[in-house]
């Protein structure tokens, strides 16, 4: 079970997923070449290099991706998300799953 | 009708459910094969991550699964589809909902349950129902039913859910502890603090006048078929804050519409359905 953790992240907590499997719920500002340069539910910056088979058709996407840094994620899979997500509660939910009382019993 | 039945011996167990007599030898065991005794948690559902899953524990082979020691039915996840494995008798479904992955197997029937469950894609969010199964150790969900997502808040609604009922069964309800001073708090007998005890939880999340009116009802003794007067409750939820006419009427209409109370002879009359 454990090779197939994805925790689902934001922004600043990519720092601590460093070389970890995670899940990026963005919304894609634009593309260059093959990577997109994505805003994540607190709104910060995040480049994320395309697979070559990513379909990403919507506004909002659940990238599912590696860690490279703080800043960069590599994309394993992407779910479309549609044009329209409430990314103040999504970054709630985010924070919520990465709470000490719920992560690793829940999450 | 019942009441009759009550004062003949033979019918009084019958409200224990079982059917068999509580006083006999073999009272703690089911009666009957085939006759399960089912607790009610083995009827519900529960919303679930795939780690709960995984961590989840049973006795024995036939034992009921307990997540955190509280047991659990059917249970209910939201994830990515990963894969659809087709085969002669069954649909393996791969679901990876960020916590760790989780098969979910559905037993094939005829065409039109083909149909029924064509509409999911592989790389989308999925809803899937059933039980926790094993086999040859493997840990599997038995799908009595499975959708695609099409709200895409549901999966995050879905996580917060989870939060939400796995915080619930470690802690009580939420804003227990204030309910319980709040009500103790109004100037009633021990006895009908009592009697309104195993209702309040229910009652928490109505507003203070419908909640004193439902407590002062289930305080006086429901001993005649016509109810309670309007007139009594209104002079008995008097001391409670933002009480007027208007406000004991709207109360009264509200919780007629929720079915907890319903008029009996007349319009001012109430009983506690």
């Amino acid at each position: 079970m454990a090779e197939h953790v994805s925790t689902r992240v934001n922004g600043k907590r990519l720092a601590e997923y460093v070389g970890r499997t995670v899940r990026l719920v963005c919304k894609v500002l634009q593309f260059k070449g093959d990577s997109a340069l994505v805003e994540t539910s607190d709104k910060m910056q995040v480049e994320v290099r395309l697979s070559k088979d990513a379909r990403v058709t919507d506004t909002y996407v659940e990238v599912v991706g590696k860690v490279n840094d703080a800043t960069t994620v590599t994309m394993m899979a992407c779910i479309n998300m549609g044009s329209d997500l409430d990314m103040e509660l999504v970054d709630f939910t985010i924070e919520t799953i990465n709470d000490p009382r719920f992560l690793g019993s829940i999450f | 009708m019942s009441q009759q039945f009550g004062s003949n011996p033979y019918y009084q167990n019958n409200n224990t459910g079982g059917g068999y007599l509580t006083g006999s030898p073999y009272g703690g065991s089911p009666s009957s094969p085939g006759q399960k005794t089912r607790s009610a948690a083995a009827q519900s559902l529960r919303p679930v991550k795939a780690k709960q899953l995984a961590a989840a524990t049973q006795a024995h082979a036939d034992a009921e699964w307990k997540i955190e020691d509280v047991e659990v039915g059917q249970v209910t996840i939201v994830g990515h589809l990963v894969t659809i494995q087709p085969q002669t008798t069954n649909s393996v479904y791969w679901l990876d909902d960020g916590t760790g992955r989780v098969e979910a197997r559905h037993w094939k029937g005829g065409d039109e349950d083909n149909d029924k469950w064509g509409d999911v894609s592989e790389g989308t969010f999925v809803r899937v129902t059933g039980t926790l199964k094993t086999f040859n150790g493997k840990r599997y969900i038995n799908a009595t039913h499975i959708r695609p997502v099409k709200e895409p808040m549901e999966t995050y609604f879905h996580d917060l859910e989870c939060v939400y009922v796995t915080h619930f069964f470690r802690h009580g309800p939420l804003g227990q502890g204030n309910e319980g001073a709040s009500s103790t708090g109004t100037n009633m007998s021990n006895y009908t603090t009592q009697a309104s005890t195993a209702h309040r939880e229910e009652w928490a999340h109505l507003n203070p006048v419908q909640r004193a009116i439902l407590e002062f009802m289930a305080s006086v003794p429901d001993d005649n078929d016509e109810g309670v007067h309007v007139g009594a409750i209104a002079r008995a939820v008097q001391g409670t804050a933002g009480v007027n006419d208007v406000s004991i009427s709207t109360a009264l209409d509200a919780l007629m519409d929720d079915g907890r109370i319903y008029t009996t002879t007349d319009e001012s009359h109430f009983r506690l359905s």
